[in-house]
């Protein structure tokens, strides 16, 4: 599945939230991230960030699609990493 | 899903905080450990030991190209697949004589009816192949009586020979011109996306048989003894004329690859990092494209090479004899 | 070693017993199914966090981990889902008989299904320890067979990690 996630966590817990992201899914701008990602990797993303959260104060959404076919990313103003990006 | 990496640019790779990390003059760049299937290194690069171990836990193959984009070696890390009942298996077909030569013309079968592919494609849309194709038809009649492993190499040799020549057929473009195969190094360009297009396939199904129970060491058409990794070569192909091939008549004929995307050396020509990404992103469009399998639904191009590496542990097993692969166009 | 002697191929190999008898004789020649199959890592995985967060588990024979839940003879086996229960359950049924026939040590089994919040219970029946005994005896017959098993079409082929091998 494709996954778009966003995170609004308290600002000392923003670096491990990053850290966790960062080994799953792309780092697209501060706090967003995207990336496909399979059942097993998105259940073992979310139990790790379940670990650093305060869960009455963060909050993490993700946005999941079955496929990429209606996915369509336009950018305004400077271009960013896109997990499409398989060339570095 | 996981995806191949390729790195062009130089810098440093290593493992940083459970990820990988890639410095550049340009800065950092963090890559999600568990996206990437295999990685594909053109860039000068520098990898520590702390960085290739941690691409063995991930079981993540290396695999290295020079400046010219010339296959270099792999860094095939520790199999976490084994079985010793796969691996005497392997051997016994490849000290069999007659198993060994089963399976190799098995493997060049698949490489010309891939080919005859490709050309009745062509002739299809008007090109004037119709010599060609009974040319290659005949050739192929040799290899039912040959016997050796040298004698196939040579009607092989034979029929690639014949094929390349029709390049000139297919690709009418201002430019790109086919004399012979050369390959060390290749003198034009054309010759030069042949020879890239080839390293990349072996590379690619070596990775596919790193997922594997079979050992890469022992091949049938191509000698075990002469080199480190042969049975991808075997398998490739029977995949060149149906990925490499196409992609390279594909790229030229919609002009999307041109001279300017070359540099050349004396007596020589090899692309350049532009024509590199044009090739490669053709290329892993290509393996990502589906089509149907009888058996199995949708598969891509990459997932047949594993399928057909499947077909040889039935081989192997003594249920089903392996029938190459023939792609329909 | 025969296998029935050791435990923790053992067990699985009962589990696929009840499943399909072509996936019997792949494992019991070292031809594991495709590691990177999303189920097979979930299922991995779950069990992993198990083991870690909540359980203390011993070795037996230095194969197989079983967990003792603390202060009973009890053995726990850990599944994803409900969904294979009479193979769950008659895997369990080995280790119990194991228990019994190798080390002299009566226990009782435990199906743990973390992610649904079940436990089955498992007792080790004069019924059970008969049918165990058979299906120990026909998997020693489908092993030492020259080739697997024909591959038949199952519902569980869809989401099995050898259907690509299988049906290649």
């Amino acid at each position: 599945m494709f996954v778009i996630l966003v995170y609004d966590v308290k600002e000392e817990r923003v670096a491990k939230a990053l850290k966790i992201c960062r080994k799953y899914l792309t780092w697209v701008q501060n706090s967003v991230f995207e990336g496909e990602i399979t059942e097993a990797k998105l259940r073992m993303l979310k139990d790790e960030l379940k670990g650093i959260m305060d869960e009455t104060y963060d909050s993490v959404i993700i946005y999941k699609f079955r496929t990429k076919q209606y996915y369509e990313r336009e950018t305004l103003g400077i271009e960013k990493p896109s997990h499409e990006d398989f060339i570095v | 899903m996981k995806k191949p990496l390729y790195i062009f640019s130089s810098g440093r790779l290593e493992r940083r905080e459970n990820t990988l990390s890639l410095e550049t003059q340009e800065g950092r760049k963090v890559i999600p450990i568990n996206s990437v299937s295999e990685i594909k290194v053109f860039g000068e690069l520098d990898i520590n030991k702390r960085a290739l171990e941690f691409l063995t836990r991930n079981q993540i193959p290396v695999h290295f190209f020079n400046h010219y984009g010339y296959y270099i070696g792999s860094f095939y890390p520790r199999e976490a697949l084994n079985s010793g009942f796969i691996i005497l298996k392997q051997a016994e077909h490849y000290l069999d004589r007659e198993k060994r030569m089963y399976l190799a013309k098995g493997f060049v079968a698949g490489a010309v009816n891939n080919i005859l592919k490709n050309l009745e494609y062509y002739r299809r849309k008007g090109k004037d192949l119709k010599e060609t194709i009974s040319s290659i038809e005949e050739k192929f009649k040799a290899v039912s009586s040959v016997d050796s492993i040298a004698e196939l190499m040579q009607v092989e040799g034979e029929i690639r020979k014949t094929y390349y020549e029709s390049f000139n057929l297919i690709i009418q473009v201002e430019g790109f011109y086919f004399d012979k195969r050369t390959k060390r190094p290749p003198e034009n360009p054309i010759n030069a996306l042949i020879s890239f297009g080839n390293s990349l396939l072996y590379t690619t199904v070596l990775s596919e048989i790193y997922r594997t129970h079979l050992d890469p060491r022992i091949g049938y058409l191509h000698e075990t003894n002469q080199r480190s990794f042969s049975l991808n070569l075997d398998i490739s192909e029977v995949f060149k004329p149906v990925i490499v091939d196409r992609v390279i008549f594909s790229l030229l004929n919609k002009g999307q690859m041109q001279l300017k995307h070359f540099d050349s050396d004396v007596g020589f020509s090899y692309l350049n990092d532009k024509g590199r990404s044009i090739f490669v992103k053709e290329f892993e469009d290509k393996l990502n494209t589906t089509i149907k399998h009888r058996n199995l639904g949708n598969v891509s191009y990459r997932r047949l090479m594993r399928i057909e590496c499947y077909k040889l542990y039935k081989h192997f097993m003594d249920e089903e004899i392996y029938k190459p692969f023939v792609g329909e166009w | 070693m025969r296998y029935e002697d050791r435990i923790s191929i053992g067990g699985t190999l009962v589990w696929y017993y009840y499943i399909c008898k072509r996936e019997v004789w792949l494992i019991g020649h070292g031809i594991e199914a495709e590691q990177e199959n999303d189920y097979i890592l979930l299922g991995r995985y779950i069990q992993e966090i198990f083991y870690t967060r909540k359980r203390k588990e011993i070795m037996i024979d230095n194969t197989i981990k079983i967990d003792i839940l603390p202060g009973r003879k009890v053995i726990g086996e850990i599944k994803k889902s409900s969904k294979f229960l009479e193979s769950a359950k008659m895997q369990v049924v080995f280790y119990l008989y194991y228990m019994k026939r190798e080390k002299g040590i009566d226990m009782e089994g435990v199906l743990l299904i973390p992610e649904e919040r079940k436990r089955i219970k498992v007792s080790l029946t004069p019924e059970l320890e008969r049918e165990i005994e058979e299906v120990i005896e026909d998997i020693g017959r489908i092993l030492k067979l020259e080739k697997p098993p024909k591959a038949v079409k199952i519902p569980y082929c869809k989401k099995c990690a050898y259907r690509s091998m299988c049906w290649a």
